[in-house]
Protein backbone atom coordinates (compact mmCIF):
# COMPACT_ATOMS: atom_id res chain seq x y z
CA UNK A 1 0.00 0.00 0.00
CA UNK A 2 1.10 3.54 -0.62
CA UNK A 3 1.97 5.58 2.42
CA UNK A 4 1.04 8.83 0.75
CA UNK A 5 -1.11 9.55 -2.26
CA UNK A 6 -1.43 12.99 -3.75
CA UNK A 7 -4.28 13.54 -6.17
CA UNK A 8 -4.82 16.58 -8.34
CA UNK A 9 -3.26 18.94 -5.82
CA UNK A 10 -3.35 22.64 -6.72
CA UNK A 11 -2.54 25.80 -4.85
CA UNK A 12 -3.51 29.23 -6.06
CA UNK A 13 -2.72 32.43 -4.18
CA UNK A 14 -4.75 35.55 -4.73
CA UNK A 15 -2.53 38.54 -5.25
CA UNK A 16 -3.50 41.91 -3.77
CA UNK A 17 -4.56 43.21 -7.18
CA UNK A 18 -7.00 40.31 -7.46
CA UNK A 19 -5.04 38.29 -9.99
CA UNK A 20 -4.30 34.65 -9.30
CA UNK A 21 -0.85 33.16 -8.85
CA UNK A 22 -0.75 29.46 -9.52
CA UNK A 23 1.91 27.94 -7.28
CA UNK A 24 1.05 24.28 -7.76
CA UNK A 25 -1.12 22.81 -10.45
CA UNK A 26 -2.50 19.32 -10.65
CA UNK A 27 0.19 17.47 -8.72
CA UNK A 28 -0.17 13.69 -8.62
CA UNK A 29 2.18 11.18 -7.06
CA UNK A 30 2.28 8.21 -4.74
CA UNK A 31 4.91 7.41 -2.20
CA UNK A 32 5.60 3.96 -0.86
CA UNK A 33 6.50 3.20 2.72
CA UNK A 34 10.24 3.21 3.21
CA UNK A 35 10.93 5.14 0.06
CA UNK A 36 13.09 8.22 -0.37
CA UNK A 37 11.33 10.47 -2.82
CA UNK A 38 13.24 13.52 -3.96
CA UNK A 39 11.53 16.57 -5.37
CA UNK A 40 13.96 18.48 -7.51
CA UNK A 41 13.21 21.84 -9.03
CA UNK A 42 14.54 25.36 -9.44
CA UNK A 43 13.95 28.03 -6.79
CA UNK A 44 10.37 29.23 -6.80
CA UNK A 45 9.01 26.10 -8.45
CA UNK A 46 6.69 25.35 -5.53
CA UNK A 47 8.72 22.78 -3.57
CA UNK A 48 8.29 24.47 -0.21
CA UNK A 49 4.55 25.03 -0.75
CA UNK A 50 4.12 21.37 -1.64
CA UNK A 51 5.89 20.22 1.52
CA UNK A 52 3.99 22.74 3.63
CA UNK A 53 0.73 21.36 2.29
CA UNK A 54 1.89 17.81 3.04
CA UNK A 55 2.65 18.96 6.62
CA UNK A 56 -0.86 20.48 6.75
CA UNK A 57 0.58 23.91 7.46
CA UNK A 58 -1.28 25.17 4.44
CA UNK A 59 -4.50 24.13 2.74
CA UNK A 60 -4.50 23.18 -0.93
CA UNK A 61 -6.87 25.09 -3.20
CA UNK A 62 -8.01 21.79 -4.62
CA UNK A 63 -6.96 18.16 -4.61
CA UNK A 64 -6.68 15.44 -2.04
CA UNK A 65 -3.94 13.83 -0.01
CA UNK A 66 -4.23 10.36 1.47
CA UNK A 67 -2.01 9.07 4.25
CA UNK A 68 -2.29 5.30 4.68
CA UNK A 69 -5.51 5.47 2.74
CA UNK A 70 -7.09 8.14 4.92
CA UNK A 71 -7.81 11.53 3.46
CA UNK A 72 -5.84 14.06 5.47
CA UNK A 73 -7.05 17.13 3.65
CA UNK A 74 -10.36 16.79 5.50
CA UNK A 75 -9.26 15.99 9.03
CA UNK A 76 -10.62 17.39 12.28
CA UNK A 77 -8.33 19.60 14.38
CA UNK A 78 -7.48 16.76 16.71
CA UNK A 79 -6.67 14.38 13.87
CA UNK A 80 -4.49 17.02 12.22
CA UNK A 81 -2.33 17.06 15.36
CA UNK A 82 -2.22 13.25 15.39
CA UNK A 83 -1.11 13.28 11.75
CA UNK A 84 1.52 15.97 12.35
CA UNK A 85 2.94 13.87 15.17
CA UNK A 86 3.75 11.18 12.63
CA UNK A 87 5.97 13.47 10.63
CA UNK A 88 8.89 15.78 10.93
CA UNK A 89 9.06 18.90 8.80
CA UNK A 90 12.57 20.26 8.61
CA UNK A 91 12.90 23.61 6.95
CA UNK A 92 15.69 25.30 5.11
CA UNK A 93 16.29 27.93 7.78
CA UNK A 94 16.86 26.48 11.23
CA UNK A 95 14.29 27.66 13.76
CA UNK A 96 14.89 27.14 17.46
CA UNK A 97 12.80 28.14 20.44
CA UNK A 98 13.81 30.83 22.89
CA UNK A 99 14.93 28.38 25.54
CA UNK A 100 17.84 26.12 26.41
CA UNK A 101 19.39 23.67 23.97
CA UNK A 102 18.19 20.80 26.11
CA UNK A 103 14.57 22.01 26.24
CA UNK A 104 14.58 22.69 22.51
CA UNK A 105 15.65 19.15 21.71
CA UNK A 106 13.29 17.65 24.28
CA UNK A 107 10.28 19.68 23.10
CA UNK A 108 8.91 17.25 20.51
CA UNK A 109 9.06 14.38 23.00
CA UNK A 110 7.65 16.44 25.85
CA UNK A 111 4.53 17.49 23.97
CA UNK A 112 4.00 13.87 22.99
CA UNK A 113 3.79 13.11 26.68
CA UNK A 114 6.79 10.81 26.83
CA UNK A 115 8.12 9.64 30.18
CA UNK A 116 10.61 12.27 31.49
CA UNK A 117 13.28 9.68 32.24
CA UNK A 118 13.10 8.31 28.72
CA UNK A 119 13.18 11.86 27.31
CA UNK A 120 16.29 12.57 29.33
CA UNK A 121 17.98 9.46 28.02
CA UNK A 122 17.10 10.19 24.40
CA UNK A 123 18.04 13.87 24.59
CA UNK A 124 21.41 13.07 26.14
CA UNK A 125 22.01 10.48 23.44
CA UNK A 126 21.29 12.79 20.55
CA UNK A 127 23.18 15.70 22.13
CA UNK A 128 26.21 13.43 22.13
CA UNK A 129 25.66 12.49 18.48
CA UNK A 130 25.26 16.04 17.23
CA UNK A 131 28.18 17.25 19.33
CA UNK A 132 26.41 19.78 21.53
CA UNK A 133 27.69 18.40 24.81
CA UNK A 134 28.38 21.14 27.35
CA UNK A 135 25.91 23.51 25.70
CA UNK A 136 22.74 21.89 27.11
CA UNK A 137 21.84 24.80 29.37
CA UNK A 138 22.71 27.57 26.93
CA UNK A 139 19.90 29.45 25.21
CA UNK A 140 19.66 28.03 21.70
CA UNK A 141 19.22 31.50 20.20
CA UNK A 142 22.56 32.56 21.64
CA UNK A 143 24.44 29.86 19.74
CA UNK A 144 26.44 30.25 16.55
CA UNK A 145 24.65 29.58 13.26
CA UNK A 146 26.24 26.16 12.88
CA UNK A 147 25.39 25.08 16.42
CA UNK A 148 21.84 26.32 15.99
CA UNK A 149 21.53 24.16 12.88
CA UNK A 150 22.60 21.15 14.91
CA UNK A 151 19.96 21.92 17.54
CA UNK A 152 17.37 22.15 14.75
CA UNK A 153 18.50 18.82 13.29
CA UNK A 154 18.38 17.13 16.70
CA UNK A 155 14.97 18.53 17.64
CA UNK A 156 13.41 17.41 14.37
CA UNK A 157 14.92 13.95 14.27
CA UNK A 158 14.67 12.92 17.91
CA UNK A 159 11.06 11.76 17.89
CA UNK A 160 11.67 9.35 15.00
CA UNK A 161 8.46 9.89 13.01
CA UNK A 162 7.26 7.74 10.14
CA UNK A 163 7.55 10.48 7.56
CA UNK A 164 10.28 13.05 7.10
CA UNK A 165 9.64 16.15 5.05
CA UNK A 166 13.00 17.75 4.41
CA UNK A 167 12.78 21.10 2.66
CA UNK A 168 16.12 22.11 1.13
CA UNK A 169 17.69 21.21 4.43
CA UNK A 170 21.23 21.17 3.17
CA UNK A 171 21.06 24.58 1.50
CA UNK A 172 22.62 26.61 4.32
CA UNK A 173 24.66 23.96 6.09
CA UNK A 174 28.38 24.13 6.59
CA UNK A 175 30.32 21.03 5.58
CA UNK A 176 30.47 19.60 9.10
CA UNK A 177 26.71 19.86 9.60
CA UNK A 178 26.03 18.62 6.09
CA UNK A 179 27.90 15.44 6.95
CA UNK A 180 25.91 15.10 10.15
CA UNK A 181 22.61 15.58 8.33
CA UNK A 182 23.59 13.06 5.66
CA UNK A 183 24.40 10.57 8.40
CA UNK A 184 20.91 11.03 9.80
CA UNK A 185 19.29 10.73 6.38
CA UNK A 186 21.29 7.61 5.54
CA UNK A 187 20.25 6.07 8.83
CA UNK A 188 16.59 6.79 8.16
CA UNK A 189 16.93 5.47 4.63
CA UNK A 190 18.18 2.16 5.98
CA UNK A 191 15.07 1.85 8.13
CA UNK A 192 12.32 0.39 6.01
CA UNK A 193 9.58 1.86 8.18
CA UNK A 194 10.71 5.43 7.60
CA UNK A 195 9.76 7.41 4.54
CA UNK A 196 11.51 10.52 3.30
CA UNK A 197 10.36 13.28 1.00
CA UNK A 198 13.28 15.55 0.32
CA UNK A 199 13.21 18.71 -1.75
CA UNK A 200 16.31 20.20 -3.28
CA UNK A 201 17.55 22.26 -6.18
CA UNK A 202 20.83 20.42 -6.10
CA UNK A 203 21.00 17.65 -8.65
CA UNK A 204 23.74 15.68 -6.93
CA UNK A 205 21.94 15.71 -3.62
CA UNK A 206 18.80 14.51 -5.34
CA UNK A 207 20.66 11.62 -6.92
CA UNK A 208 22.47 10.72 -3.73
CA UNK A 209 19.43 9.79 -1.66
CA UNK A 210 16.62 9.31 -4.13
CA UNK A 211 14.87 6.04 -4.80
CA UNK A 212 12.69 8.06 -7.13
CA UNK A 213 12.85 11.63 -8.31
CA UNK A 214 10.01 14.00 -9.10
CA UNK A 215 10.90 17.03 -11.16
CA UNK A 216 8.86 20.09 -10.18
CA UNK A 217 9.01 22.99 -12.61
CA UNK A 218 6.74 26.03 -12.42
CA UNK A 219 4.32 24.28 -10.11
CA UNK A 220 3.88 21.16 -12.20
CA UNK A 221 5.53 17.79 -11.94
CA UNK A 222 7.14 17.29 -15.31
CA UNK A 223 8.51 13.84 -14.64
CA UNK A 224 8.65 11.15 -12.00
CA UNK A 225 11.00 8.24 -12.24
CA UNK A 226 14.08 6.46 -11.07
CA UNK A 227 17.13 8.72 -11.04
CA UNK A 228 18.75 7.12 -14.05
CA UNK A 229 15.54 7.44 -16.03
CA UNK A 230 15.10 11.13 -15.22
CA UNK A 231 18.68 11.99 -16.00
CA UNK A 232 19.09 9.96 -19.16
CA UNK A 233 15.62 10.31 -20.64
CA UNK A 234 14.23 13.67 -19.51
CA UNK A 235 10.65 13.92 -20.63
CA UNK A 236 10.81 17.37 -22.11
CA UNK A 237 13.16 20.17 -22.89
CA UNK A 238 12.48 22.06 -19.66
CA UNK A 239 13.28 19.03 -17.57
CA UNK A 240 16.38 18.36 -19.61
CA UNK A 241 17.55 21.95 -19.28
CA UNK A 242 17.08 21.97 -15.57
CA UNK A 243 18.30 18.55 -14.54
CA UNK A 244 20.94 18.10 -17.20
CA UNK A 245 21.97 14.65 -18.36
CA UNK A 246 23.77 12.21 -16.18
CA UNK A 247 24.59 8.49 -16.13
CA UNK A 248 23.77 7.19 -12.70
CA UNK A 249 24.52 3.75 -11.30
CA UNK A 250 24.31 2.14 -7.90
CA UNK A 251 27.04 -0.24 -6.89
CA UNK A 252 29.42 -1.51 -4.28
CA UNK A 253 32.82 0.11 -3.99
CA UNK A 254 36.07 -1.16 -2.64
CA UNK A 255 39.58 0.18 -2.65
CA UNK A 256 42.12 -1.58 -4.79
CA UNK A 257 45.32 -1.50 -2.75
CA UNK A 258 47.57 -2.14 -5.75
CA UNK A 259 46.40 0.78 -7.89
CA UNK A 260 45.19 3.02 -5.08
CA UNK A 261 41.91 3.49 -6.90
CA UNK A 262 38.33 2.54 -6.14
CA UNK A 263 36.73 -0.38 -7.92
CA UNK A 264 32.97 -0.21 -8.15
CA UNK A 265 30.97 -3.27 -9.06
CA UNK A 266 27.75 -2.44 -10.86
CA UNK A 267 25.95 -5.66 -11.73
CA UNK A 268 27.99 -7.03 -14.63
CA UNK A 269 30.45 -4.22 -15.10
CA UNK A 270 33.22 -2.80 -12.96
CA UNK A 271 34.09 0.86 -12.97
CA UNK A 272 37.33 2.37 -11.74
CA UNK A 273 37.17 5.71 -9.98
CA UNK A 274 39.86 7.95 -8.57
CA UNK A 275 38.13 9.02 -5.35
CA UNK A 276 38.55 6.55 -2.53
CA UNK A 277 35.34 5.07 -1.16
CA UNK A 278 34.01 1.81 0.12
CA UNK A 279 30.52 0.39 0.51
CA UNK A 280 27.25 1.18 -1.25
CA UNK A 281 27.64 4.18 -3.53
CA UNK A 282 26.03 5.98 -6.37
CA UNK A 283 28.15 6.79 -9.37
CA UNK A 284 27.67 9.62 -11.88
CA UNK A 285 29.33 9.99 -15.25
CA UNK A 286 28.47 12.93 -17.45
CA UNK A 287 27.52 11.99 -21.03
CA UNK A 288 30.07 14.50 -22.38
CA UNK A 289 32.86 12.75 -20.45
CA UNK A 290 32.40 9.48 -22.29
CA UNK A 291 34.38 8.99 -25.47
CA UNK A 292 33.55 6.49 -28.15
CA UNK A 293 35.75 4.51 -30.54
CA UNK A 294 35.25 1.75 -33.05
CA UNK A 295 38.23 -0.28 -31.95
CA UNK A 296 39.42 -1.14 -28.51
CA UNK A 297 41.82 1.66 -27.66
CA UNK A 298 45.33 0.69 -26.73
CA UNK A 299 47.74 2.55 -24.50
CA UNK A 300 45.37 5.33 -23.54
CA UNK A 301 44.78 7.04 -20.20
CA UNK A 302 41.20 5.87 -19.87
CA UNK A 303 40.84 3.51 -16.93
CA UNK A 304 37.36 2.48 -18.06
CA UNK A 305 36.76 0.87 -21.44
CA UNK A 306 33.71 -1.23 -22.25
CA UNK A 307 32.43 -2.93 -25.32
CA UNK A 308 28.88 -1.77 -26.09
CA UNK A 309 26.15 -1.70 -28.70
CA UNK A 310 24.41 1.45 -29.89
CA UNK A 311 20.72 1.12 -29.17
CA UNK A 312 19.46 4.55 -30.06
CA UNK A 313 20.68 7.76 -31.67
CA UNK A 314 18.94 11.01 -30.75
CA UNK A 315 19.55 14.01 -32.96
CA UNK A 316 19.84 17.24 -30.92
CA UNK A 317 21.11 19.53 -33.66
CA UNK A 318 24.88 19.79 -33.74
CA UNK A 319 25.25 17.16 -31.04
CA UNK A 320 23.80 13.69 -30.72
CA UNK A 321 22.89 11.56 -27.78
CA UNK A 322 23.71 7.91 -28.11
CA UNK A 323 22.13 5.35 -25.87
CA UNK A 324 24.43 2.35 -25.70
CA UNK A 325 24.08 -0.91 -23.89
CA UNK A 326 26.98 -2.57 -22.19
CA UNK A 327 26.01 -5.93 -20.73
CA UNK A 328 22.80 -4.90 -19.05
CA UNK A 329 23.74 -1.32 -18.21
CA UNK A 330 22.65 1.61 -20.30
CA UNK A 331 24.89 4.62 -20.91
CA UNK A 332 24.00 7.98 -22.40
CA UNK A 333 26.79 9.51 -24.43
CA UNK A 334 26.94 12.96 -25.97
CA UNK A 335 29.06 13.38 -29.11
CA UNK A 336 29.11 15.89 -31.93
CA UNK A 337 27.31 15.13 -35.16
CA UNK A 338 30.65 15.41 -36.91
CA UNK A 339 32.09 12.56 -34.84
CA UNK A 340 29.01 10.49 -35.51
CA UNK A 341 29.58 10.91 -39.24
CA UNK A 342 33.35 10.41 -39.07
CA UNK A 343 33.03 7.19 -37.10
CA UNK A 344 30.20 6.08 -39.33
CA UNK A 345 28.06 5.08 -36.39
CA UNK A 346 24.57 3.66 -36.70
CA UNK A 347 22.10 1.76 -34.61
CA UNK A 348 23.40 -1.64 -33.52
CA UNK A 349 27.00 -0.66 -34.30
CA UNK A 350 29.48 -2.26 -31.99
CA UNK A 351 31.63 0.34 -30.22
CA UNK A 352 33.92 0.88 -27.26
CA UNK A 353 33.06 3.49 -24.68
CA UNK A 354 35.84 5.09 -22.69
CA UNK A 355 36.02 7.37 -19.70
CA UNK A 356 38.63 8.40 -17.18
CA UNK A 357 38.63 7.34 -13.55
CA UNK A 358 38.74 11.04 -12.65
CA UNK A 359 35.49 11.65 -14.52
CA UNK A 360 33.58 9.30 -12.26
CA UNK A 361 31.76 11.25 -9.55
CA UNK A 362 30.96 9.23 -6.49
CA UNK A 363 28.08 10.22 -4.22
CA UNK B 1 7.82 81.83 45.82
CA UNK B 2 11.30 80.28 45.61
CA UNK B 3 11.33 80.22 49.35
CA UNK B 4 7.99 78.43 49.36
CA UNK B 5 9.22 75.80 46.96
CA UNK B 6 12.39 75.20 48.98
CA UNK B 7 10.35 74.97 52.13
CA UNK B 8 8.02 72.54 50.35
CA UNK B 9 10.89 70.27 49.29
CA UNK B 10 12.35 70.22 52.81
CA UNK B 11 8.91 69.45 54.21
CA UNK B 12 8.47 66.72 51.59
CA UNK B 13 11.74 65.03 52.53
CA UNK B 14 10.77 65.14 56.19
CA UNK B 15 7.38 63.57 55.37
CA UNK B 16 8.99 60.83 53.29
CA UNK B 17 11.76 59.92 55.69
CA UNK B 18 9.66 60.09 58.85
CA UNK B 19 7.25 57.67 57.19
CA UNK B 20 4.27 59.99 57.68
CA UNK B 21 1.18 57.78 58.11
CA UNK B 22 -0.95 59.78 55.69
CA UNK B 23 1.71 59.60 52.97
CA UNK B 24 1.96 55.87 53.53
CA UNK B 25 -1.79 55.51 53.37
CA UNK B 26 -1.83 57.24 49.98
CA UNK B 27 1.05 55.15 48.64
CA UNK B 28 -0.41 51.83 49.74
CA UNK B 29 -3.90 52.68 48.51
CA UNK B 30 -2.61 53.79 45.09
CA UNK B 31 -0.51 50.65 44.72
CA UNK B 32 -3.38 48.45 45.88
CA UNK B 33 -5.95 50.02 43.58
CA UNK B 34 -3.76 50.09 40.47
CA UNK B 35 -2.16 46.74 41.27
CA UNK B 36 -5.53 45.02 41.68
CA UNK B 37 -6.91 46.67 38.55
CA UNK B 38 -3.92 45.56 36.46
CA UNK B 39 -3.96 42.04 37.87
CA UNK B 40 -7.65 41.56 37.03
CA UNK B 41 -7.20 43.29 33.67
CA UNK B 42 -4.35 40.91 32.82
CA UNK B 43 -6.40 37.86 33.76
CA UNK B 44 -9.27 39.08 31.57
CA UNK B 45 -7.11 40.32 28.69
CA UNK B 46 -4.77 37.37 28.15
CA UNK B 47 -7.40 34.91 26.90
CA UNK B 48 -9.17 37.56 24.82
CA UNK B 49 -5.97 38.78 23.18
CA UNK B 50 -4.80 35.20 22.62
CA UNK B 51 -8.06 34.32 20.93
CA UNK B 52 -7.85 37.43 18.79
CA UNK B 53 -4.23 36.78 17.84
CA UNK B 54 -4.52 33.06 17.09
CA UNK B 55 -7.97 32.63 15.61
CA UNK B 56 -9.82 34.07 12.70
CA UNK B 57 -13.44 34.98 13.24
CA UNK B 58 -15.95 37.31 11.65
CA UNK B 59 -15.70 40.84 13.01
CA UNK B 60 -12.05 40.43 14.02
CA UNK B 61 -11.02 43.58 12.18
CA UNK B 62 -13.83 45.60 13.74
CA UNK B 63 -12.95 44.34 17.22
CA UNK B 64 -9.29 45.18 16.65
CA UNK B 65 -10.22 48.70 15.64
CA UNK B 66 -12.45 49.01 18.66
CA UNK B 67 -9.68 47.86 21.00
CA UNK B 68 -7.24 50.28 19.40
CA UNK B 69 -9.69 53.14 19.85
CA UNK B 70 -10.23 52.25 23.49
CA UNK B 71 -6.47 52.13 24.10
CA UNK B 72 -6.54 55.91 24.00
CA UNK B 73 -9.89 56.34 25.72
CA UNK B 74 -10.06 59.63 27.74
CA UNK B 75 -9.89 58.62 31.43
CA UNK B 76 -12.20 61.45 32.49
CA UNK B 77 -14.91 60.11 30.22
CA UNK B 78 -14.34 56.60 31.58
CA UNK B 79 -14.73 58.10 35.08
CA UNK B 80 -17.97 59.74 34.02
CA UNK B 81 -19.35 56.47 32.58
CA UNK B 82 -18.46 54.45 35.68
CA UNK B 83 -19.87 57.25 37.85
CA UNK B 84 -23.20 57.13 35.99
CA UNK B 85 -23.33 53.35 36.21
CA UNK B 86 -22.55 53.24 39.94
CA UNK B 87 -24.45 56.34 41.07
CA UNK B 88 -27.53 55.78 43.19
CA UNK B 89 -29.90 56.19 40.27
CA UNK B 90 -27.69 54.17 37.91
CA UNK B 91 -28.17 50.49 36.97
CA UNK B 92 -25.51 49.32 39.48
CA UNK B 93 -26.34 51.88 42.14
CA UNK B 94 -27.68 49.16 44.43
CA UNK B 95 -24.15 47.87 44.91
CA UNK B 96 -23.26 51.04 46.79
CA UNK B 97 -19.79 51.11 45.29
CA UNK B 98 -19.49 54.77 44.38
CA UNK B 99 -16.73 56.66 46.23
CA UNK B 100 -14.95 53.45 47.22
CA UNK B 101 -11.59 51.92 46.26
CA UNK B 102 -13.59 49.24 44.39
CA UNK B 103 -15.08 51.91 42.13
CA UNK B 104 -11.58 53.20 41.39
CA UNK B 105 -10.41 49.66 40.62
CA UNK B 106 -13.31 49.24 38.20
CA UNK B 107 -12.49 52.52 36.40
CA UNK B 108 -8.79 51.66 36.07
CA UNK B 109 -9.68 48.12 35.05
CA UNK B 110 -11.66 49.31 32.06
CA UNK B 111 -8.89 51.73 31.10
CA UNK B 112 -6.24 48.99 31.35
CA UNK B 113 -8.03 46.14 29.56
CA UNK B 114 -7.79 47.63 26.04
CA UNK B 115 -4.14 48.53 26.59
CA UNK B 116 -3.22 45.03 27.72
CA UNK B 117 -5.32 43.33 25.04
CA UNK B 118 -3.82 45.58 22.35
CA UNK B 119 -0.20 45.12 23.39
CA UNK B 120 -0.50 41.38 24.10
CA UNK B 121 -2.25 40.73 20.80
CA UNK B 122 0.48 42.66 18.96
CA UNK B 123 3.16 40.76 20.87
CA UNK B 124 1.65 37.36 20.05
CA UNK B 125 1.15 38.33 16.42
CA UNK B 126 4.70 39.57 16.05
CA UNK B 127 6.18 36.14 16.81
CA UNK B 128 7.98 35.00 13.65
CA UNK B 129 5.54 32.80 11.66
CA UNK B 130 8.41 30.35 11.12
CA UNK B 131 8.60 29.80 14.86
CA UNK B 132 4.85 29.30 15.03
CA UNK B 133 4.96 26.75 12.23
CA UNK B 134 7.94 24.97 13.71
CA UNK B 135 6.07 24.55 16.99
CA UNK B 136 3.02 23.27 15.09
CA UNK B 137 4.97 20.89 12.89
CA UNK B 138 6.74 19.44 15.94
CA UNK B 139 3.27 18.21 16.86
CA UNK B 140 1.95 20.71 19.39
CA UNK B 141 -1.72 21.06 20.26
CA UNK B 142 -3.32 24.48 20.13
CA UNK B 143 -2.84 24.98 23.87
CA UNK B 144 0.81 23.92 23.67
CA UNK B 145 1.32 26.33 20.77
CA UNK B 146 -0.33 29.13 22.75
CA UNK B 147 1.88 28.53 25.75
CA UNK B 148 5.03 28.55 23.60
CA UNK B 149 3.95 31.78 21.91
CA UNK B 150 3.34 33.39 25.32
CA UNK B 151 6.83 32.31 26.33
CA UNK B 152 8.30 33.60 23.05
CA UNK B 153 6.70 37.02 23.53
CA UNK B 154 6.75 37.28 27.32
CA UNK B 155 8.98 40.35 27.34
CA UNK B 156 6.62 42.34 25.14
CA UNK B 157 3.63 41.14 27.12
CA UNK B 158 5.18 42.19 30.43
CA UNK B 159 6.13 45.52 28.85
CA UNK B 160 2.48 46.08 27.90
CA UNK B 161 1.33 45.27 31.42
CA UNK B 162 3.88 47.70 32.88
CA UNK B 163 2.72 50.45 30.53
CA UNK B 164 -0.86 49.85 31.65
CA UNK B 165 0.21 50.00 35.29
CA UNK B 166 2.12 53.24 34.73
CA UNK B 167 -0.94 54.80 33.12
CA UNK B 168 -3.25 53.56 35.85
CA UNK B 169 -1.21 54.86 38.77
CA UNK B 170 -0.64 58.28 37.23
CA UNK B 171 -4.23 58.72 36.03
CA UNK B 172 -6.22 61.39 37.87
CA UNK B 173 -9.57 62.16 36.20
CA UNK B 174 -11.38 58.87 36.57
CA UNK B 175 -10.30 58.08 40.16
CA UNK B 176 -11.20 61.61 41.20
CA UNK B 177 -14.74 61.25 39.80
CA UNK B 178 -15.55 57.74 41.06
CA UNK B 179 -13.35 57.72 44.18
CA UNK B 180 -14.22 61.15 45.47
CA UNK B 181 -10.75 61.80 46.95
CA UNK B 182 -11.82 60.90 50.49
CA UNK B 183 -9.02 61.28 53.03
CA UNK B 184 -7.71 57.94 54.45
CA UNK B 185 -10.11 56.06 52.15
CA UNK B 186 -9.93 56.89 48.44
CA UNK B 187 -7.15 59.44 48.27
CA UNK B 188 -4.45 58.40 45.80
CA UNK B 189 -1.20 60.02 44.68
CA UNK B 190 -2.76 62.00 41.92
CA UNK B 191 -5.92 63.15 43.65
CA UNK B 192 -3.93 64.11 46.74
CA UNK B 193 -1.48 66.17 44.70
CA UNK B 194 -4.36 68.05 43.05
CA UNK B 195 -5.96 68.80 46.41
CA UNK B 196 -2.78 69.76 48.32
CA UNK B 197 -1.66 72.04 45.52
CA UNK B 198 -5.02 73.81 45.56
CA UNK B 199 -4.77 74.20 49.33
CA UNK B 200 -1.20 75.53 49.06
CA UNK B 201 0.20 72.57 51.03
CA UNK B 202 3.18 72.18 48.76
CA UNK B 203 5.19 69.95 51.10
CA UNK B 204 2.71 67.11 50.89
CA UNK B 205 2.16 67.67 47.15
CA UNK B 206 5.89 67.63 46.37
CA UNK B 207 6.48 64.59 48.57
CA UNK B 208 3.77 62.63 46.76
CA UNK B 209 4.96 63.96 43.39
CA UNK B 210 8.52 62.76 44.09
CA UNK B 211 7.29 59.33 45.13
CA UNK B 212 5.06 59.00 42.06
CA UNK B 213 7.97 59.97 39.83
CA UNK B 214 10.11 57.39 41.63
CA UNK B 215 7.53 54.69 40.91
CA UNK B 216 7.15 55.63 37.24
CA UNK B 217 10.94 55.78 37.00
CA UNK B 218 11.16 52.23 38.33
CA UNK B 219 8.58 51.08 35.78
CA UNK B 220 10.47 52.72 32.94
CA UNK B 221 13.72 51.30 34.20
CA UNK B 222 12.16 47.84 34.12
CA UNK B 223 10.83 48.52 30.60
CA UNK B 224 14.21 49.62 29.28
CA UNK B 225 15.78 46.60 30.91
CA UNK B 226 13.27 44.35 29.17
CA UNK B 227 13.87 45.97 25.80
CA UNK B 228 17.63 45.76 26.19
CA UNK B 229 17.27 42.09 27.05
CA UNK B 230 15.23 41.56 23.90
CA UNK B 231 18.11 42.72 21.74
CA UNK B 232 20.62 40.35 23.28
Amino acid sequence: MNLLEVEGLSKVYLRKDGSAQVVLSNINFNIKKGECFTIIGPNGSGKTTLLRILALLEKPTSGKIYFKGEEITALSKKDIINYRRKLSFVRQKPVVLNTSVYKNIAYGLKIRGMDPELIDKKVKEIIEIVGLKGLEDKNARALSGGEMQRVAIAMNFIFEPELYLLDEVSANLDSKNLKLLEQFISKIKDDEDKTIILSTHDKLEAIKFADRIGVLIDGSISQIGHPNEVFTVPKDEFTALFVGYENIFSGKAMIDQKSGLSIIKINDITITASSLVEGDVKVCIRPESIGISKKSPEKVSYRNTFKAIIKEIRDLGNICHLVVKCNNERFLIAITKLSLANLNLAQNSEVYINFKATDVTIL
Amino acid sequence: MVNEILQGIIEALILIFTFDPEVWNVILLSLRVSGTAILIATIISLPISSYMALRNFPGKKFLTNLINTFMGFPPVVMGLIIFLLLSKSGPFGFLGLLYSPTAMIIAQLFLAIPIIIGTTKAALESVDPNIKETILSLGSTETQLWWELIKESKRSIIAGILVAFGQAISEVGAVMIVGGNIRWYTRTFTTAIVLQTRMGEFGMAIALGLLLIAITFLINYALTHLQMGEKK
